[in-house]
């Protein structure tokens, strides 16, 4: 026991605003004399020190988490959010029908989804779904408004590039129709003719050939020793 | 009675030395915008005689983003996300006063699980964020430790709070008519747990700072805001509460499930640091009780009344609704013209502002030592006063 006791907490009722409120009243100092004082202060201390040398001598207590050397065992939550991604199915094909309601859905404009009319299947398809993650907030708001399950959240966290033009990607891997109309067509030439492949960087909005002062564009000679070519984001 | 409005260029004039034999020639500290007691950036230009404060003049704005602008551009339901990053340690409180607010204007009515989901995680919303500012109040003070004692702890809330809504800080997750996702069935046992481990923490957090003779001696009758000066500021939530007003819309206006459980109002004596920082402790003890009240019975239904992708179209009038945040009272005012989504203007009156205005009122004649104390103990969220 100290100069607070901490336990001496007053259950009292008040008047206030028309209604009866429980309140807690705090507790406050005694009056302590010189000596008294001293000796309570003093061991104030040493409880503390008790307490902390008390985690050190056990190391059972330890909750630091040694990231990255625990990269291989790092489990998220299911839902956690990290980047977007789309969802494929065991083909590899997109539910996406560009229907555009992530777009509208959006708060900030991080989504921009160009549409096509299909050469072949003569309906409204996805040509490009460009996910800025530059300026994405990762607020969930496209995944909850999407009714088709085209979009989740994904675990990739580790995103970091050098240039933020390397933080725009292209979520779908190919335009054209979706899984649906796909696997109507039982041909896989005539499936193929379908879809035109993309890469997450292609078109007019990632990085290509346009170099920064300090940053080598993407696709130049030297960037041919790496396998992907694409620096952190692939 | 009249009102003098001084210029910042008029209060940074360095007056004559003072009358007194002792008093010297007044200067001035800037304390900010990068300091660590801002937790933020919030300038502080302090008028110093000597070691002791003449005024202190606060200067905001330097996190300012245009959020009530920016809420003119988009639905209610994208406001919440702003929202989150008002007061990020009371994100889903924050984001319940605009549900709250919306649900109102536009006639929703929601269920009891919705609204018990809603007080269970504000709730725990509330320990995380006075854990944080136990933790940042003792390194403010030099007691290192404590902040990592918070942290351990606050960590387990974090990992619930990312397991069932998927984000730490900003989590967007009460939304009009519901919440955005609905809990795990193992939620209420890992809450339980939670409960069981935190009752035995908080004496340790006692015995470690609350005890601790150096810190009672930087909060005790430093920084005295008597009451009748704290309403009149307008401050609210545990500053007003240290100054013992029992002030706490939790009980005056009960919203969500805060009608059908038993807590009390903590509240302090005489308005000083101590009460400030005893009311938050007391506070987390208080939570803990309501969690524990509501988390075995949390009723069946659906966690959402309306479909996500519903337009809310909000009547033509003038909307407000407030709710109580980890820091006060956060007021919200919706202008609605009736035919767009979006809404017309909104406007938050966020308690840190109100509050941040209190170490004028306090902090003249302590030493310069003591702004620290006091700026910890009214425990500003730096980003919601700049909005």
């Amino acid at each position: 026991m100290g100069r607070v006791d901490f336990s001496d907490v007053k259950h009292e009722t008040r008047a206030f605003a028309g209604v009866t409120v429980p309140v807690s009243v705090v507790p406050r100092f005694k009056r302590q004399t010189y000596p008294t004082r001293f000796l309570f202060s003093l061991k104030s201390l040493i409880d503390g020190m008790r307490l902390t040398f008390g985690y050190l001598v056990r190391p059972s207590k330890v909750v630091t988490r040694q990231y990255p050397e625990n990269r291989a065992t790092l489990k998220f939550p299911e839902r956690y959010r990290a980047s977007l991604k789309f969802k494929f199915d065991e083909n590899g094909y997109q539910h996406c029908n560009g229907c555009g309601s992530c777009e509208r859905a959006c708060p900030n404009g991080s989504i921009i989804l160009n549409t096509r009319k299909g050469e072949i299947t003569g309906r409204n398809e996805i040509e490009r779904y460009i996910w800025r993650m530059d300026s994405c907030v990762l607020c969930n708001a496209c995944v909850e408004a999407c009714a088709f399950g085209a979009l989740e959240m994904s675990h990739e966290f580790e995103n970091a590039v050098y240039d933020r033009r390397l933080l725009v990607y292209t979520l779908n891997r190919y335009a054209g129709p979706t899984a649906n109309v796909l696997l109507k067509e039982e041909n896989l030439e005539a499936r193929a003719a379908m879809m035109t492949k993309l890469d997450t960087y292609g078109g007019p909005v990632p990085m290509n050939g346009h170099a920064l002062p300090t940053v080598r564009a993407l696709g130049s000679p030297r960037d041919e020793a790496k396998p992907d070519g694409k620096g952190a984001a692939s | 009675m009249t009102v003098r409005i001084r210029t910042l260029d008029e209060l940074l004039t360095p007056p004559a030395a003072g009358s007194s034999e002792l008093s010297t020639q007044e200067y001035f500290v800037n304390m900010g915008p990068q300091h660590p007691i801002a937790h933020g950036s919030l300038r502080l230009v302090i008028r110093l005689d000597g070691e002791t404060v003449k005024e202190v003049i606060p200067v905001p704005g330097f996190v300012h983003r245009g959020i009530e602008k920016m809420c003119e551009k988009i639905t209610p339901r994208q406001v919440i996300h702003l929202t989150d990053r008002l007061d990020y340690f009371s994100a889903i409180m924050n984001n319940w006063g605009v549900a709250k607010l919306v649900e109102k204007a536009a006639g929703i009515e929601t269920n009891g699980r919705i609204e018990t989901i809603r007080t269970i995680m504000a709730e725990l919303q509330r320990i995380q964020s006075h854990m944080l500012w136990w933790g940042v109040l003792g390194m403010d003070l030099g007691a290192f430790t404590a902040f990592l004692y918070a942290f351990r702890d606050r960590e387990i809330i974090s990992e619930l709070f990312e397991e069932t809504i998927g984000a730490r800080l900003t989590m967007n997750y009460v939304r009009p008519g519901g919440v955005m996702f609905d809990i795990f069935p193992d939620f209420p046992a890992k809450v339980r747990k939670l409960l069981g481990y935190l009752g035995p923490i908080m004496d340790e957090y006692d015995t470690l700072l609350s005890g601790n003779v150096i810190l009672q001696e930087r909060l005790r009758n430093i920084g005295v805001l008597d009451p009748k000066r704290a309403v009149a500021l307008g401050c609210t939530g545990p500053v007003l509460r240290g100054s013992g007003v029992p002030m706490d819309l939790r009980k005056t206006a009960p919203y969500g499930r805060y009608g059908d459980v038993e807590f009390n109002v903590a509240i302090g004596t005489m308005g000083d640091c101590w009460d400030r920082y005893y009311v938050r402790m007391e506070e987390i003890r208080q939570s803990l009780r309501i969690i524990e009240q509501l988390v075995d019975g949390i009723p069946e239904g659906p966690v959402n009344v309306i479909k996500a992708s519903a337009r809310i179209t909000i009547p033509e009038g003038t909307y407000y609704d407030q709710i109580e945040t980890a820091r006060g009272i956060l007021g919200i005012m919706l202008v609605s013209d009736g035919k767009s989504p979006n809404p017309y203007r909104i406007h938050f009156r966020s308690p840190n502002f109100n509050n941040m205005w209190a170490v004028t009122a306090i902090a003249p004649g302590w030493r310069i030592a003591d702004i620290i104390s006091i700026q910890s103990s009214l425990d500003l969220v730096i980003p919601e006063i700049d909005r």
